[in-house]
C-alpha cells in the first residue's frame, strides 16, 4: 500500500457578514444555535481510499469537487480536519509547478532551493543540476532570473526538478496544460518510467 | 507528533534535516536587506552606530545619565534589546509572507521564524564591530569577559525564538496581534536597563521587573560582560536560563499544536 486515507474530512470556515445589532445576533442564536458568523463547509468528507504500489490513480471529478483539495491533503500541505493518513515513502507533487520558486533568482539557483525544501542537500543536487537544465531544454537561460521565463519554460523547469527528486509517489494535478506536444510527450516518457518502476501516480 | 519530552530533539533533527532551506533563507533575507540602498550591508554598522549616538547626546548631554562612556553603555543594551524586538516583530508577518511557500510545499513553519533569528542573530554579531572599535577608540579596552558572549546570549536567543513564535502564531489568528506586540514593546523598552541603570529604579520595580521581564536581566548579562567585564552572577544567570527554556517551550507547543490550522486561516 503506497498510502491510506481513512475518513478524510477537511472542513473549512466560511465567514459571513458580522452581526449589526444585538437583534440579529440574538436571532442568529436562537435559529442556528451559535453566534459566531461562519458556517461550515466540508470541501470533502469521508473519504476512504486505499492505493497500492505500482499503481497509476485517477481522480476526476467537476470544478469545486475537491480534487485538489484531496491532494494537497496528500501531499502534507493540508491537514485534514478529521481522520488519518497512512504514507509508505518519499512524495513529490506537480500540484502547482514550480512550487516555493522565488522569481528573482535564477534556474540554478531555484533548483537548490527546490531541492532543499525536499531535505536535499546541496551536494546531492549539484550534480543532477546539468541533467534536470538539459531536461527543460533551458540551457540557455539557466542563469536568468525565472520571472523572464514564459510560461512554458517554468513549467518545464517545474516539472524537471520535482521530477528528479525520484519520490516513491508522484502526485499530479492538470499541470500539463502548459507544454507543446513535444514537452507533452517528454512528460509521458517520465511517467512510464516511473510505471516500470513501480511507482504509484496520483 | 513527539511528546513533551522528545519535542526539541525532534526539532533538532528536523531542523537539520532543512539545515540548506535554513541557510539559503537566511542568505537571501540577509542579501535583500540593503539590495537596494547604496551603502548596502554597511548599513547593519552605521545604523545602530547612528542611534546610539542621537540617544547618547540626548541622554548624557541632556538628561545626564552619570556613567561614564554612556554611549558604549547605551550600544551594549541596545543591540541585544534590537535583536529581542525586531525578531519578534518581523515574526508576525512571518506566515502570511510565507503563506504561498508552505500552501505547495509541505514544510514546518517554525523554520520561517528560525531563519528569521537567525539572521538578526548575524546583524546582531556584525552590529558588534563598530561596538568593538568605538570601545577601543575611547581608550576602553575589551574585557577578557566578552568571550563569555556565546554562553551568556544563549538565554536571549531562547527568549526570543519562543516570544516570536507566539506572536507569528497568535498574528495568524488576530491580525490586531500586530498592533499590541508594537505597544506593548514600546514598553518593554522603558522596563528593560537599556536607557539606564538597574540603580535609577526605584527597588521595588526592581525587584518585580527582574523577576517578570527575562530581558531585565539579560540586558544586564550582556552589558555586563562587554562594558563591566564582569560575568554574570551564576545563580540569577542559570535562573534566567530556566525562565527562557521555559518560554521556548511555551512558544514551541504553541505555535506546533496550532501549525496545522493556518492553511485554513489564510
Amino acid at each position: 500500500m503506497a498510502f491510506e486515507l481513512r475518513d478524510i474530512t477537511v472542513r473549512y470556515r466560511l465567514y459571513k457578514e458580522r452581526p449589526t445589532s444585538l437583534k440579529e445576533t440574538m436571532i442568529r442564536l436562537l435559529r442556528d444555535r451559535q453566534w459566531r458568523y461562519f458556517s461550515l463547509f466540508d470541501a470533502i468528507s469521508k473519504v476512504n481510499l486505499r492505493v497500492p504500489r505500482g499503481n497509476v490513480f485517477g481522480i476526476i471529478g467537476s470544478n469545486g469537487s475537491g480534487k485538489s483539495t484531496l491532494l494537497k491533503v496528500l501531499s502534507g500541505v493540508l491537514s485534514p480536519s478529521s481522520g488519518a493518513i497512512i504514507r509508505n515513502g518519499s512524495i513529490s507533487s506537480l500540484i502547482e509547478l514550480g512550487a516555493g520558486f522565488d522569481p528573482e533568482l535564477n534556474a540554478v539557483e531555484n533548483i537548490y532551493l527546490h531541492a532543499s525544501l525536499h531535505r536535499k542537500s546541496r551536494a546531492q543536487i549539484r550534480d543532477r543540476i546539468d541533467h534536470i537544465i538539459n531536461f527543460a531544454e533551458l540551457s540557455e537561460f539557466a542563469y536568468t532570473p525565472v520571472k523572464y521565463y514564459s510560461s512554458g519554460m517554468f513549467a518545464r523547469l517545474g516539472f524537471s526538478a520535482a521530477v528528479d527528486i525520484d519520490p516513491d509517489i508522484l502526485l499530479v494535478d492538470e499541470i500539463l496544460a502548459v507544454g507543446d506536444e513535444r514537452f507533452q510527450e517528454k512528460c509521458q516518457g517520465v511517467f512510464s518510467r516511473f510505471l516500470t518502476k513501480g511507482r504509484p501516480l496520483s | 507528533m513527539p511528546n513533551t519530552i522528545t519535542l526539541i530533539p525532534y526539532l533538532v533533527v528536523q531542523t537539520l534535516e532543512y539545515r540548506d532551506y535554513l541557510v539559503q533563507s537566511v542568505l537571501r533575507d540577509l542579501r535583500t536587506k540593503y539590495k537596494r540602498s547604496i551603502l548596502g550591508y554597511a548599513w547593519t554598522m552605521l545604523h545602530p552606530l547612528a542611534m546610539m549616538s542621537i540617544l547618547a547626546v540626548v541622554f548624557s548631554g541632556i538628561m545626564r545619565i552619570p556613567v561614564q562612556d554612556y554611549a558604549i553603555f547605551l550600544f551594549c543594551g541596545m543591540l541585544p534589546y534590537n535583536f529581542f524586538s525586531s525578531t519578534s516583530l518581523m515574526s508576525l508577518h512571518t506566515i502570511r509572507a510565507n503563506a504561498r511557500l508552505f500552501g505547495q510545499v509541505p514544510l514546518p513553519k517554525y523554520l520561517f521564524v528560525l531563519s528569521l533569528t537567525c539572521s538578526n542573530f548575524f546583524n546582531f554579531l556584525v552590529a558588534l564591530i563598530p561596538l568593538i572599535i568605538l570601545t577601543l577608540s575611547l581608550g576602553r579596552s575589551i574585557p577578557l569577559a566578552a568571550l563569555a558572549f556565546p554562553i551568556v546570549v544563549l538565554p536571549l536567543l531562547m527568549v526570543t525564538i519562543g516570544v516570536s513564535l507566539i506572536l507569528a502564531t497568535s498574528n495568524v489568528f488576530f491580525e490586531d496581534t500586530r498592533h499590541l506586540s508594537e505597544v506593548a514593546l514600546h514598553a518593554l523598552y522603558f522596563l528593560t536597563p537599556v536607557l539606564y541603570r538597574r540603580e535609577d529604579l526605584p527597588s521595588y520595580l526592581v525587584d518585580i521587573l527582574s523577576v517578570v521581564n527575562p530581558l531585565f536581566v539579560q540586558i544586564e548579562f550582556v552589558r555586563g560582560i562587554f562594558f563591566i567585564g564582569a560575568l554574570p552572577d551564576p545563580t540569577s544567570f542559570l535562573a534566567n536560563l530556566m525562565l527562557s527554556l521555559v518560554i521556548l517551550r511555551l512558544g514551541l507547543k504553541i505555535f506546533k499544536s496550532s501549525e496545522e490550522k493556518f492553511l485554513y486561516f489564510i
